[in-house]
């Protein structure tokens, strides 16, 4: 049994180095070989071309449309819309006071508001969908075919699911009410169900949902199962796994599903403009109001300040896991 | 429950003793139906001991994995037992079982370093986390990998990855371990020093291995005991020399490769002497003791490819030896293959590599072979 080598339980390292360098010569000479293939092609120029369409797409759709609300933002208003004289106002106008007696930051605090709870509910009601999804539906077919049905409504148009969702279902005379009378829960219709605040954000629930389970069926669809397996046969019971396992691997998905109903929800004017019928207002509906009385610069400088939100809003969401090494 | 006419199991504990109240894995008429109706494991009865090296061997589909996984707890059972050490595990889930397993394609945890990788079955332990750290480290350093602890799994080789899944197991101390294909992702020079260091590694930890494999040459190198399994049943039970000289069935003789089966009837029988003759008058006496044929039943024996000689037509071929054509000469290096037919199901003979250039050529040609009668081995259907 033990002999003279203290290290004799242990594997010997020494040749199964020996034989892995074997192992690891094979992937070096396949990765040159790689390299070697895209340099013969020509290099950058091709790859410009293929960029170009792009760079193009987004000079003209992006890049220009916020440089020019930057710059319309420093401009100053006139009656009938502004000219071209530099000015801070339509800031001053907007960060003074900096409170909440200031309609702007009112209004923002109510769509942030709104943004966190559609992101938390969104992935309350959509981690379990998406789980079901990934981890029960055992056939790649089935899996696809109910994905496909849980995007069924991306198939209507947005609007036609808003002005159904605001009258005959939400409204007072809606059918949730009815229902709610007819089984002598409420004696009263509930007011809270019409133009406010609390269908809103139960439409936007509705509405951005899958932009969170779409994410998530992915990762939770890319978590090894023998991993899981491995961390049951390890000692762990099913909320550890869930834990230690599933959940961190699905963080990726959190973040950018949480980032899509985020910049979204915080920017909405459609479902506030159509479910709310001017009860509810928004960032979105305030700068709407703004740029409508003609008031270009203060409305440009709005927008400017809601994208600064939304960068710091998304800069934050990222910090919760590490995209470019985890996906 | 019907009683086959034959129960093919030989070797020190092939039927397992009804009452178990000692140590080591009694696996007692496990069987596994999946919905549906496939039986992937059927009256499967074993009994393995604490120290024991077995490997559970077979084509892919035999019922070994399942086997397996009913073992660690990731299948349930239709019916039978699970005892180790007395105590019954079928009831218990996988993280409740004092076996581990290490997976088919290492099932590392991707977003977590080597060193938590190793901890994890410690931390669902709740130890605390320095005597986790100290521990698993501990166990990094028995497979040599210390120095990698910070590394996530993607930056490892396959052999490192696998030694990672090792260590994993190793630091929780399973009562007993289950491997699943252990070197199937590895390279075959990486498998070949694996498997002794393996090997290695049990007899220092004295530990329980269960090993999966669908490789023959492994199960011969690695194992204390080899069980064939085919079609959800035990073929045979037994140490690594007689799987590979004394093959039980047709199905062993067959998976292991390299036996001729000569297949006819009982042709003359001289107390326990028996003679068969397959269709084509290749004729193969044998002992057998205790066999109950009677002239003219059908019987099949096998004789080890290394076994027989060659040697040049002369006269009429007599017992135990056929005359055969040379279908192809197949060289190996250390040995050379002479694929052979004498009209019936082809022959296979090795002789060694320095009498390959003798040999060289000779395909059409006919030669004779013949073996000893103490290496015809009679085989269960």
């Amino acid at each position: 049994m033990s002999s003279s080598s203290p290290r004799d339980p242990y594997l010997d390292v020494a040749e199964i180095e020996e034989a892995e360098e074997i192992e690891t010569t094979h992937l070096a000479e396949r990765a040159l070989g790689e390299q070697g293939r895209t340099r013969g092609k020509g290099g950058g120029w091709v790859t410009l071309a293929w960029g170009l369409p792009g760079f193009i797409w987004l000079g003209f759709y992006l890049v220009a449309p916020l440089t020019f609300i930057v710059l319309v933002s420093f401009w100053t208003r006139t009656d009938a819309g502004f000219v071209r004289q530099w000015t801070g106002a339509n800031y001053g106008a907007l960060l003074h006071p900096f409170n909440l007696s200031n309609a702007y930051w009112q209004n923002m605090l109510t769509s942030f508001e709104t943004s966190l709870i559609a992101v938390a509910a969104c992935l309350v009601f959509g981690f379990p969908v998406a789980y079901f999804l990934a981890m029960k539906v055992e056939k790649l077919q089935n899996q696809i075919a109910l994905f496909i049905i849980a995007l069924a409504p991306f198939w209507t148009s947005f609007l036609t699911r808003a002005v159904a969702w605001a009258y005959p279902l939400m409204g007072r005379e809606g059918a949730l009410n009815q229902a709610l009378l007819k089984l002598h829960i409420v004696s009263q219709p509930v007011s809270a169900f019409g133009f406010s605040t609390l269908s809103v954000r139960l439409a936007m629930i509705q509405l951005y949902i899958l932009f969170m389970v779409t994410p998530l069926f992915f990762l939770l669809g890319q978590v090894d199962r023998h991993a899981i397996e491995a961390a049951r046969d390890l000692g762990g019971n099913w909320f550890s796994v869930f834990k230690e396992i599933i959940l961190p691997q699905t963080m990726p998905g959190i973040v950018i599903g949480s980032i899509f109903i985020f910049v979204l929800t915080m920017g909405e004017y459609g479902t506030v403009a159509v479910i709310g019928q001017g009860a509810v207002s928004s960032v979105g509906t305030f700068i709407q109001q703004q740029v409508l009385g003609i008031q270009y610069p203060q409305g440009a400088a709005s927008a400017v300040l809601l994208v600064v939100v939304l960068i710091a809003g998304v800069f934050v969401i990222t910090r919760f896991a590490n995209l470019r090494e985890e996906l | 429950m019907t009683e086959d006419a034959v129960r093919p199991t030989e070797g020190a504990a092939g039927a397992a003793p009804s009452v178990h109240q000692g140590s080591g894995l009694d696996l007692i008429d496990l069987t596994k139906e999946f919905t549906g109706g496939v039986v992937a494991v059927d009256d499967v009865n074993l009994h393995v001991d604490h120290g024991e090296y077995v490997v559970l061997l077979g084509p892919s589909g035999c019922g070994k994995t399942t086997t397996l996984r009913m073992i660690g707890g990731h299948e349930y059972p239709t019916g039978g037992d699970i005892v180790l050490d007395g105590q019954s595990l079928v009831d218990l889930p996988p993280h409740k079982r004092p076996t581990t397993t290490v997976f088919q394609h290492f099932a590392l945890f991707p977003h977590r370093s080597v060193l938590d990788n190793v901890s994890f079955g410690l931390k669902m332990d709740k130890m605390p986390k320095d005597a986790r750290r100290a521990r698993a480290l501990e166990a990094l350093d028995m497979v040599g990998l210390t120095e990698l602890a910070s590394r996530k799994p993607r930056a490892l080789s396959g052999g490192q990855q696998q030694r990672v899944a090792l260590a994993r197991v190793l630091v929780t101390k399973p009562k007993a371990l289950l491997l699943d294909e252990p070197l199937g992702d590895l390279d075959r020079l990486l498998q070949l020093r694996m498997r002794v260091e393996l090997r290695n590694l049990q007899r220092q930890l004295g530990l329980m291995f269960i090993h999966v494999t669908h490789n023959q040459e492994e199960a011969l190198s690695m194992a204390d005991r080899i069980v064939v399994m085919n079609d959800a049943r035990i073929q045979q039970v037994a140490d690594p020399l007689t799987i590979a000289t004394r093959p039980a069935t047709e199905l062993v003789a067959r998976f292991m490769g390299d036996n001729n089966i000569i297949r006819g009837r009982l042709a003359e029988r001289d107390g326990d002497r028996l003679v068969v003759e397959d269709e084509h008058g290749v004729r193969a006496s044998l002992h057998a003791p205790g066999d109950a044929r009677a002239p003219g039943d059908a019987a099949m024996v096998s004789v080890r490819a290394a076994a027989v000689q060659i040697a040049d037509v002369d006269g009429p071929a007599p017992i135990n030896s056929a005359d055969c054509e040379i279908i192809f000469v197949e060289f190996l290096g250390d040995l050379v293959k002479l694929h052979l037919t004498a009209g019936g199901e082809r022959l296979l003979v090795k002789v060694p590599g320095e009498r390959y250039p003798a040999l060289r050529g000779r395909e059409g040609e006919r030669v004779r072979i013949s073996w000893k009668e103490e290496d015809v081995q009679l085989l269960s259907a």
